[in-house]
């Protein structure tokens, strides 16, 4: 991997539940993020994969402090940013930005698309002179794909698609070196998505840009991804290079998950082998004790220990299976054939 | 044939003028058969779909032509009385929310006796010891205890298998499900298909399955109807299709999905965007976007071509479309 | 054209059609809720925010024009009310009391002898000042608080729900005989005061809504995620888009101030002789309908219109700025 331009760990986030009017009380907490690792690299993509309620969007949202997390640290070349608060806080908020998944919310409707462009430069005046800022809007306009001449219009003239590219060249304006994507193209129709997934791909290449991609279409993040994490109720399960995770997924979630994605070839139909999971995901208020896929993998033996975390000297690969799972659902590779224990043999992990 | 749906046109009235949803659709479905109406929003999909249930809202909505012939009767010739016994007890839906769908005010199971109790004029009692039987039957574990609960105490699967049990609970002859697992998790998702394409081949249902998902379709479909700008593009069955498409729409949504081979590469995209239905381009409707477009596609409109006995393309080219 | 603008054109022409996924069971309504113009497909580099969009709605709307022409007059006559009566509304004849119409005093006279016609038109002058800076009051302190109470949330919110609760406990007419009767003022003013007192919890509970919904939205998010400032985010992106209800709100109030000076002045705590008020004319000619119905009716049917003409108002406003609420 590049040198890392993003650290995150052991990053938690925990909603309090409380109880009565004047006297509040915790009864609970939602653990909404509960310890996920993670590193970014220079220009690399990190796609995250996970159902809804695992925690992904609540990662991206500390990412780009709009959530201050409970506990952990996010590194932004390595300075904590999580602690950071005023003038620091907006310099680092410069470098990186947010893509929002619903284009029809993420736009105010009463601003013109070139004021909504130009809106970074007037939070942060030292990046473009006022002069300068109507050119640097058009160009933005023209890198995205639209018409330069568009800047007098209001969003809601605009499409699904057009309006996502217009929040992309809002991310794009202060020119940050980190793109934080949340389910950017799920909201969109499918014969647009391939388009803005490829402009994504393009302003990658163009400007350097590392992307942590968010998103629970798996072709997609595969397509995009250079690595991918599976999360599963706040925590990161599985982490690995695309062909890893996609090849060779060891984590009994990230198989079942695979297994479950509807594959557009019918040939396949008949003789594809389908791990359908039992059950609902549980509630983050109440996770289960050990492993928490524990209840709905195929493979849980009846203990409440934790996993242990097997992590790959090669590639920073690594996998919360259990050493005993972990032999049976591996099948052979190369680099994870001789698992090296990170935190010791079925101890836990934090 | 269960059901044939016969040339089939919708408009809505808008504040920007007619909207044409629906511009002479035809499509057929068999009794144990499952027919895919493959399309983006605002393709009519699902507005077809209503007028065939007959929960078209009218207006905004209006019926202008068209034949919706359900087990030898003419559905849109019949009064509203008549229409209502049809639907619920030979023809149901299934939609994507199902939380909107229930009731959030009474329990599931009373919800599901009312069936029984409405249509088959059963006892309470009976009704209810049915009620638990169908939520047995979708597979919600249980089933006797949770039978008193209220939709917002399951979870979105199980509301899902609800309204399947809901649907299924007179044994219709057709069902119709609009995005039924689209607001679901993958792994969920994945459930909730097999199991109504399980319950379909048992009580060999005729089931038509609205999606926009190319993946859903592949893993259930007999046959696929593909619809663009409220016409069908292509008829086929599900095999021919994802083997050689012959229509340039359905070509370009299948090589936009992202393959192996191509990563790294771009992405194949369809250009433009999908058209508005107040200003439907003249002649073929695809032609602003289609890479095989040429000067009669701006002016004809194509007719669904014969491609084969059990195929159809609306294509002038869809010869040159099939051969890649 | 080439090729592509052409594209664009029709994209844009397909606004709303083209975004959301699939909900297929919303088309319908989607298309009904497409922000488009009927020249969808003219040229379009006219810039068209929701407010050129609303404005355009509002004026095809019959029930707009006739309110707003009656508003319009209201207005033009409390401004210059020697415009359309020569007489003035304090000269009286008692010889002439309760008589009815005739050449050059229309509306006849009243108990007083005062000309019906003249009092009718000054009368408006008190209504739509009244209506007016009443409504101006409480829109300037209900939204403040209510968007403080929103956007901040917390204790101050709770502190602030609490004391809306309070006010809104309050019986208006009672509440006007108790405090307005101690006050010996024979101006407008005491009166605006009781209202702008009792009215503001109105306006702040929908600000606050419309502001914890406004506060949601991505847009908000993503200018905080640029370091956008509080006051930036509530100037720029909240309060823009939660000003329609309160403007709604506070013109359907308009029309109900209005009639509350008018009940005020009746029960005699409002406005008191010599001040001409429709209140008071109506309060002075009740005890004889019977022997000059058409000294209270002139006033009672100005004030109708004048409540009417407002709500009506408020009614098409909402219609053009939100249509998902018809």
């Amino acid at each position: 991997m590049a040198e890392p331009i993003l650290e995150v760990r052991d990053l938690v986030k925990h909603y309090p539940l409380t109880q009565g009017i004047l006297f509040r009380k915790q009864i609970g907490a939602v653990r909404a993020v509960d310890g996920v690792d993670f590193a970014l690299g220079r220009g690399e993509t990190l796609g995250i994969v996970g159902e809804s309620g695992c925690g992904k969007s609540t990662v991206a949202k500390m990412l780009v402090n709009l959530e201050r997390p409970t506990g952990g640290s996010i590194r932004y070349k390595g300075e904590d940013i999580t602690r950071l608060s005023g003038r620091a806080l907006k310099a680092v908020r410069r470098n990186i930005q947010m893509v929002f998944q619903d284009p029809y919310t993420s736009l105010n409707p009463r601003m013109t698309v070139g004021d909504i462009i130009g809106e970074p430069y007037d939070i942060h005046p030292e990046v473009a002179p006022k002069g300068d800022r109507r050119r640097k809007v058009q160009e933005l306009l023209d890198v995205v794909g639209l018409n330069p001449e568009y800047v007098n219009r209001y969003p809601h003239q605009f499409s699904g698609g057009q309006r996502q590219r217009i929040g992309i060249a809002r991310g794009l304006a202060l020119r940050p070196e980190v793109i934080v994507a949340d389910e950017p193209v799920s909201a969109l129709d499918v014969s647009v998505q391939a388009q803005v997934v490829n402009l994504m791909d393009r302003l990658q290449s163009e400007f350097g840009l590392a992307y942590v991609f968010i998103a629970h279409d798996l072709s997609i993040v595969r397509h995009i991804s250079d690595r991918v994490a599976v999360m599963y109720l706040g925590r990161i399960v599985e982490t690995g290079t695309d062909t890893e995770i996609y090849e060779h997924p060891t984590h009994p979630y990230t198989q079942a998950l695979l297994s479950a994605v509807p594959v557009p070839d019918p040939e396949a139909r008949e003789h594809r082998e389908r791990i359908i999971l039992t059950g609902d995901v549980p509630s983050p208020t109440n996770i289960p004790s050990g492993c928490r896929f524990r209840t709905r993998c195929w493979k849980a033996r009846g203990t409440d220990a934790e996993t242990g975390r097997w992590r790959s000297t090669a590639t920073g690969r690594w996998t919360d299976a259990e050493t005993g799972r972990w032999r049976s659902t591996a099948t052979g590779r190369g680099d994870m054939a001789a698992p090296r224990p990170v935190y010791g043999t079925r101890t836990a992990v934090r | 044939m269960l059901l044939e749906v016969r040339d089939l046109h919708v408009e809505f009235r808008t504040r920007d003028g007619i909207a044409r949803a629906v511009n002479g659709v035809s499509y057929g479905v068999d009794a144990g058969e499952t027919l895919a109406v493959l399309g983006e929003s605002g393709s009519g999909k699902s507005v077809t779909a209503q007028a065939v249930m007959g929960i078209l809202d009218i207006p905004p909505g209006r019926i202008t032509g068209g034949e919706v012939i359900f087990q030898g009767r003419d559905l849109l010739k019949l009064k509203e009385e008549e229409r209502r016994r049809v639907r619920g007890a030979e023809m149901a839906m299934i939609f994507q929310d199902a939380l909107s769908s229930l009731n959030p005010v009474i329990s599931v199971g009373d919800q599901l006796a009312e069936m029984f109790t409405v249509h088959r004029g059963m006892s309470r009692k009976d009704a209810r010891a049915k009620a638990v039987e169908l939520m047995d039957r979708v597979r919600i574990p249980a089933a006797r205890e949770r039978v008193r609960q209220y939709p917002h105490q399951f979870s979105g699967g199980m509301r899902q298998r609800i309204m399947i049990a809901m649907a299924l609970a007179l044994e219709p002859a057709l069902i119709i499900a609009d995005e039924p697992t689209t607001a679901l998790d993958v792994t969920v998702q994945a459930q909730v298909m097999e199991l109504l394409a399980e319950l379909q081949r048992e009580l060999r249902m005729g089931l038509i399955l609205i999606t926009h998902d190319l993946g859903v379709v592949a893993d259930v479909a007999d046959r696929i109807a593909v619809m663009y700008a409220g016409r069908i593009v292509e008829s086929a069955p599900v095999h021919d299709i994802y083997k050689a498409p012959a229509h340039p729409y359905t070509r370009g949504l299948l090589d936009s999905i992202p393959r192996l081979d191509q990563k790294g590469q771009e992405l194949y995209a369809i250009k433009g965007l999908p058209p508005s239905l107040t200003h439907i381009p003249p002649g073929c409707a695809f032609h602003p976007r289609c890479p095989l477009a040429r000067d009669v596609c701006r002016t004809d409109e194509p007719p669904l071509y014969e491609v084969s006995a059990t195929r159809g393309s609306a294509c002038h080219f869809w010869r040159e479309c099939l051969n890649g | 054209m080439p090729d592509g603008r052409h594209e664009e054109e029709q994209a844009i022409a397909g606004t709303g059609m083209g975004g959301t996924m699939d909900l297929g069971v919303d088309e319908a309504e989607t298309l009904e809720k497409r922000p488009e113009g009927p020249d969808g497909s003219g040229p379009q580099d006219k810039p068209r925010s929701l407010w050129s969009d609303a404005w355009r709605d509002l004026r095809r709307n019959p029930v707009f024009i006739l309110s707003g022409l009656v508003i319009l007059f209201l207005v033009f006559i409390s401004l210059w009310p020697s415009a359309i009566t020569s007489g003035s509304p304090l000269k009286c004849d008692l010889s002439k009391a309760q008589e009815g119409s005739q050449s050059g005093h229309p509306f006849g006279f009243d108990g007083q002898g005062c000309d019906v016609y003249t009092r009718t038109v000054y009368g408006a002058r008190t209504s739509v000042a009244v209506g007016v800076l009443a409504t101006l009051g409480v829109a300037v302190l209900g939204s403040v608080l209510g968007a403080l109470a929103g956007f901040f949330g917390g204790i101050s919110d709770s502190v602030l729900s609490r004391i809306t609760d309070v006010f809104f406990a309050i019986p208006v007419v009672l509440g006007g005989l108790v405090l307005l009767s101690v006050i010996t003022s024979n101006t407008i003013w005491p009166v605006i005061g009781f209202i702008v007192l009792l009215g503001w919890p109105q306006i702040s509970r929908i600000a606050r809504g419309a502001v914890i919904t406004a506060k949601q939205n991505d847009y908000v998010q993503a200018a905080r995620a640029l370091g956008a400032s509080n006051s930036r985010l509530v100037l720029r992106h909240i309060a823009p888009n939660a000003v329609a209800p309160v403007i709604v709100v506070a013109t359907i109030a308009l029309g109900t101030y209005i009639a509350l000076e008018a009940t005020l002045s009746y029960l005699g705590v409002g406005l008191k002789p010599p001040s001409v008020s429709w209140g008071i004319d109506i309060s002075a000619a009740s005890p004889y309908v019977r022997n000059a119905p058409h000294a209270l009716l002139w006033p009672s049917g100005a004030l109708a219109i004048t409540v009417l003409a407002f709500i009506m108002l408020g009614d098409a406003v909402r219609d053009a700025l939100d249509p998902k609420l018809r």
